[in-house]
């Protein structure tokens, strides 16, 4: 079957020739991908027509065998402007294709009728998250300096207003860089809410167009559980373009991005309260990493409830806020947050109708090529729940417009992606966890340093950097590594390219260290902290390799 | 006597009677490279004595201190000098983040000079407990050689030891150098400038090495006026030319005065401060004049020539891969031997030679894709060839892929300092033959992409890892246009 589109008679122009050739790849590829061919263009839409690019034309030809040829307004129609969509949007426009994105109007909240060019990463996410981080991370720096030799005849005060107009006034450059790489790339923006009418259609504000393909990119939403009270509770959209500065926060959660808000508030002076279910913060990371975090933001003044969960919000006269737990109340919150996840933005989409899957979650159900179960309907990023980061939406757009239009289908490829959580000190982590580890592999070897960094010796502040590095024990590679500590981004990154290639700890050795830093001690870990073996014979050999390893 | 290994047996089998030498191996000098190669000798079984002058911050003939030049006078004290020095940047950069400072913020050198003084004291004692703790005989004096297996310490009170070792390691360092120009003695060195009583007002640095661009970074995020003079059109020759142009930028945007092509002729001695006259017939007015022109290999005082171990004409100890000089019993590692003087290397070389003399392998320190970094504010970083060596020993065309960006946190601080990192890539097989960043945390970034060079990583490896987000090091793996393209015969192709 995958064969039978290019097996059509019309294979006469040497470029349609060419084009076959590398489509050749296509016939390795699932069936959904040729499948699509016989499905489309049932349907006549009263619209005029735009001109078609000629390569497109030209592969729907291909693709449609003796089929009469289809006019779409666009090659590709692109719901939802944030970093996978205009990822996709862009390259697809740069492979030739003519390309729509539809967005919301910008504001600094979202809601069913606001977004913006940029998407979560730039207004809600990832940048101004970052530029709070940074603003809040100084009063430590202070703390610091004083050790170093700097003085302050008064206390350095924090003006919120001065924050919120530079950070605002940030994002609005930023969504107008955004707007002008769309311009640039030669793709259309159009403002409006997008909906899906049928496989090719989509309906902005009431105006209809026809695309060869949509892709949905339209992320997901902070999700607030539904208790009494919970009209009090502010979410990560509200927490980064507050007013003024909350006094006494409660932030519910203990993912990433109640971690990260727990350390901006601290370090932007408020009184800051962590809620969360389990015992540790950071589910899913590895438990070193989480024991690690949570100490350490403790000891800078956040203060942790853990096993508390949330069971309502109670407004007293004064307006402050108590929030009530399994375990007691606790009162006097001039805010409280939840940062109790997030949920795909599937609703109104006109999906169920197209008969787009979706899982119960909300996320839309996607092949390895992010094809949904509607073959002419694609969806990259947080929409479909798989790794929610940026850089992955960014990566999914990437394969699916060279999957679209550069006649090259591409996988995105899940494994060694690292991440970062930029809560005070930050987190850099990437390839497997110990636990996972040892579940995947039995038997490894991991290395840990846990030391006082050079900075801390002098400020006299009680930080600390943790580091650890997870080996298979069998192939000598290196399968993860974590680290919490001052540059822990950053640090992470090069080593992801490594972790990445498949490099072994031999490798890591053999590198030189770059003298003082942190980041040399991933290259000059000598001794395992730890040898896990699942299986006992090889217990007496550890033992051996454990003294030789040592005495080194 | 501790264990031997089976190694150690074999060579002594050359009709040398082992048992009276008083140890198997006499390091002279505890710095990074002495200690390593003690320490690990000792995990080997040999029996190890280490001999280094007495304890104090600013080095002479008679004076040094366990730790050596990296713990004492070098990358330690210069480093937290420069987490000092930087906050003078930072805090102005907290203003437009929304802090109220006051107009001018109070620094205490003092305060910062007497911990960073603790510090390394603390160090010290680590250090000497480390080679105790691996059973090291420490002796505090000046170690000579004088015969192939025989060495002499004077120790403080002038009395004299000496002992027999089948294995003898220089490892002495460096000392800074001073140009011999009218009034050098009015000039201080590295040493002097980790430990002066008072932060100058006017600083005068002569140099334009890695230790000239350090100190002009300290003085100057100290609030010193500073003036740097070098013989070059850039400083820090030998690096990268583009990042030699940035980080000469970065310096002139943070207020330093830089004089290019211009040396120091004379100093003089005034009411006023130190009277600084260049070549060009200018005239300046310090309070301190740095010279940073240069280290030289600590070789003068060891009596070498009485055992005929060989010097190069810079006073370096000549030493084969394996560390080993013309003397076979005596061996040499770290700043001494001037390969490449840097702290980790000198480890590596102490490290190969415990090895190799007591390990039972033979090992030699490997100097392919070595990283370092320059720690000016904001610090340079680099690892594997720079552009220009990548061109001259590249067999196909050269790919450069460069990324000069505003870094997040400056949009809103106001700074105008770009970051700029550089990919240097083999267009033939790919691979990534150079990298180097000059910006914040560079340092830190570098040493993981240290790891990929250095196992060969190509650039479809960089490629396909997933960035960080928002980091700075995620430039170096979304770096997608070749920014030019240098062909064999060295011509940038048009075009590109």
């Amino acid at each position: 079957m995958a064969t039978t589109s290019f097996t059509a008679p019309k294979l006469s122009s040497p470029s349609l020739q060419t084009l076959c050739k590398n489509l050749s790849l296509f016939v390795s590829i699932p069936k959904t991908l040729s499948s699509f061919s016989r499905r489309h263009h049932h349907r006549r839409l009263q619209l005029q027509q735009q001109q078609q690019r000629r390569l497109f034309v030209v592969r729907a030809e291909s693709e449609n065998g003796s089929e009469p040829l289809r006019h779409y307004d666009f090659d590709l129609f692109t719901i939802g402007a944030g970093s996978g969509g205009v990822r996709a949007s862009r390259f697809a426009a740069n492979f030739g294709a003519s390309v729509a994105v539809c967005e919301l109007p910008f504001s600094t909240i979202s809601s069913e009728t606001t977004g913006g060019v940029g998407g979560t990463c730039v207004l809600r996410g990832c940048v101004p998250k970052k530029l709070m981080v940074y603003a809040s991370k100084y009063s430590h720096e202070f703390d610091e300096s004083n050790g170093f030799g700097w003085k302050y005849d008064t206390e350095p005060k924090h003006d919120w207003g001065t924050l919120m107009a530079n950070k605002n006034a940030e994002l609005q450059r930023l969504t107008g860089i955004y707007k002008n790489i769309l311009n640039n790339a030669g793709v259309t923006l159009i403002e409006g809410r997008g909906k899906i009418v049928d496989p090719h259609t989509i309906d902005v504000d009431g105006k209809l167009y026809t695309a060869r393909h949509i892709l949905i990119s339209v992320g997901g939403r902070p999700y607030i559980p539904d208790i009494p009270g919970s009209e009090y509770a502010i979410d990560s959209d509200a927490a980064l373009d507050l007013p003024s500065k909350p006094e006494k926060v409660a932030i519910v959660g203990g993912g990433y991005i109640a971690l990260e808000f727990a350390g901006i508030f601290n370090g932007l002076q408020s009184k800051v309260h962590v809620f969360i279910r389990q015992k540790k913060v950071l589910r899913g990371f590895d438990e070193e990493i989480r024991e690690f975090v949570g100490e350490q933001m403790a000891l800078r003044g956040i203060k942790f409830h853990t096993e508390e969960s949330p069971q309502s919000i109670v407004k007293s006269a004064d307006g402050s806020l108590s929030l009530k737990t399994n375990k007691g109340t606790v009162e006097g919150f001039s805010h409280i947050m939840f940062a109790t996840g997030r949920r795909p933005n599937t609703k109104n989409l006109g999906l169920e109708s197209v008969g787009v899957k979706m899982n119960k979650n909300g996320a839309i159900e996607v092949d390895e090529y992010s094809r949904t179960t509607v073959p002419s309907i694609w969806a990259v990023g947080d929409v479909t729940d798989r790794i929610n980061l940026t850089p992955v939406a960014l990566m999914e757009g990437g394969a699916l417009a060279k999957t679209l239009f550069q006649n090259e289908p591409t996988k995105p490829d899940y494994r060694a992606v690292p991440s970062a959580v930029f809560s005070q000190p930050p987190i850099g982590q990437v390839g497997l966890t110990e636990e996972q580890a040892i579940k995947e592999y039995g038997d490894i070897d991991v290395y840990t340093a846990n030391f006082r960094p050079l900075k801390a010796t002098l400020s006299g502040l009680p930080d600390r950097v943790f580091m650890k590095l997870i080996v298979c024990v069998k192939t000598d590679k290196v399968l993860g590594l974590h680290m919490c500590g001052e540059d822990s981004a950053e640090i992470t990154q090069g080593f992801a390219v490594a972790i990445k290639a498949g490099l072994t700890k031999a490798d890591f050795d053999a590198t030189v260290g770059i003298h003082p830093t942190s980041a040399e001690e991933f290259v000059t870990m000598r001794t395992p902290t730890r040898k896990i073996r699942q299986n006992p014979e090889s217990e007496g050999k550890m033992g051996y390799e454990a003294k030789a390893a040592a005495g080194v | 006597m501790a264990r031997k290994m089976l190694v150690d047996e074999e060579m002594t089998q050359t009709n040398q009677e082992e048992a009276h030498y008083d140890f198997d191996l006499f390091v002279i000098g505890a710095g990074s490279g002495g200690v390593r190669a003690a320490r690990f000798s000792a995990n080997f079984g040999a029996k190890v004595g280490i001999c280094e002058l007495p304890f104090h911050p600013i080095s002479s003939e008679v004076i040094g201190g366990v730790g050596g030049t990296c713990v004492i006078r070098g990358c330690v004290p210069k480093k937290i000098l420069v987490y000092g020095a930087a906050f003078g940047g930072e805090l102005e950069d907290a203003r437009n983040y929304g802090w109220e400072l006051n107009e001018k913020l109070d620094f205490n050198w003092k305060k910062l000079l007497h911990k960073k003084t603790d510090e390394i004291i603390r160090l010290n004692g680590i250090y000497k407990r480390l080679l105790s703790n691996a059973g090291v005989k420490l002796f505090e004096g000046e170690g000579k050689i004088v015969g192939p297996n025989e060495v002499e310490v004077t120790q403080l009170d002038g009395t004299k030891l000496s002992y027999s070792a089948k294995h003898i390691l220089i490892a002495t360092g460096s000392r800074a150098h001073r140009p011999a120009i009218p009034g050098q003695e009015l000039g201080i060195t590295s040493d002097e400038a980790l430990s002066l009583e008072d932060l100058p007002k006017r600083a005068v640095i002569f140099g334009g090495g890695y230790i000239a661009v350090e100190f002009a970074s300290i003085w100057r995020g100290l609030g010193a006026e500073v003036d740097l003079f070098f013989r070059r059109e850039l400083p820090l020759r030998g690096f990268d030319d583009e990042m030699r142009a940035v980080v000469a930028r970065n310096l002139e945007a943070r207020g330093i005065n830089l004089h290019p092509q211009t040396n120091l002729t004379e100093l003089i001695k005034t009411d006023n401060g130190i009277k600084v006259i260049t070549d060009h017939g200018e005239e300046l007015i310090a309070d301190i004049v740095l010279f940073a022109t240069g280290r030289l290999p600590n070789s003068k005082r060891l009596n070498l020539e009485a055992v005929g171990v060989e010097l190069d004409n810079t006073g370096a100890v000549k030493v084969d891969e394996y560390s080993r000089t013309n003397v076979p019993s005596i061996w040499a590692v770290g700043d001494v031997t001037n390969r490449m003087n840097l702290t980790p290397v000198a480890l590596m070389e102490g490290t190969c030679f415990a090895k190799t003399v007591f390990g039972g392998e033979s090992c030699k320190p490997d100097y392919s894709n070595i990283p370092c970094a320059v720690f000016s504010i904001p610090p340079l970083s680099l690892v594997g060839l720079s552009e220009e060596q990548a061109i001259e020993q590249a067999n196909s065309d050269v790919l450069v892929f460069t990324s000069t960006f505003n870094p997040m946190r400056n949009t809103i601080s106001g700074r105008q300092e770009k970051t700029v990192m550089k990919l240097v890539v083999d267009a033939g097989t790919d691979k990534v033959l150079g990298a180097s960043m000059c910006g914040p945390d560079a340092p830190e970034i570098m040493q993981g992409i240290a790891v990929a060079l250095k196992c060969g990583a190509t650039k479809a490896q960089f490629d396909s890892t997933i960035g960080i987000h928002p980091s700075a090091a995620e430039e170096f793996v979304t770096m997608r246009s070749v920014s030019r393209r240098i062909t064999v015969s060295g011509k940038p192709k048009q075009n590109l």
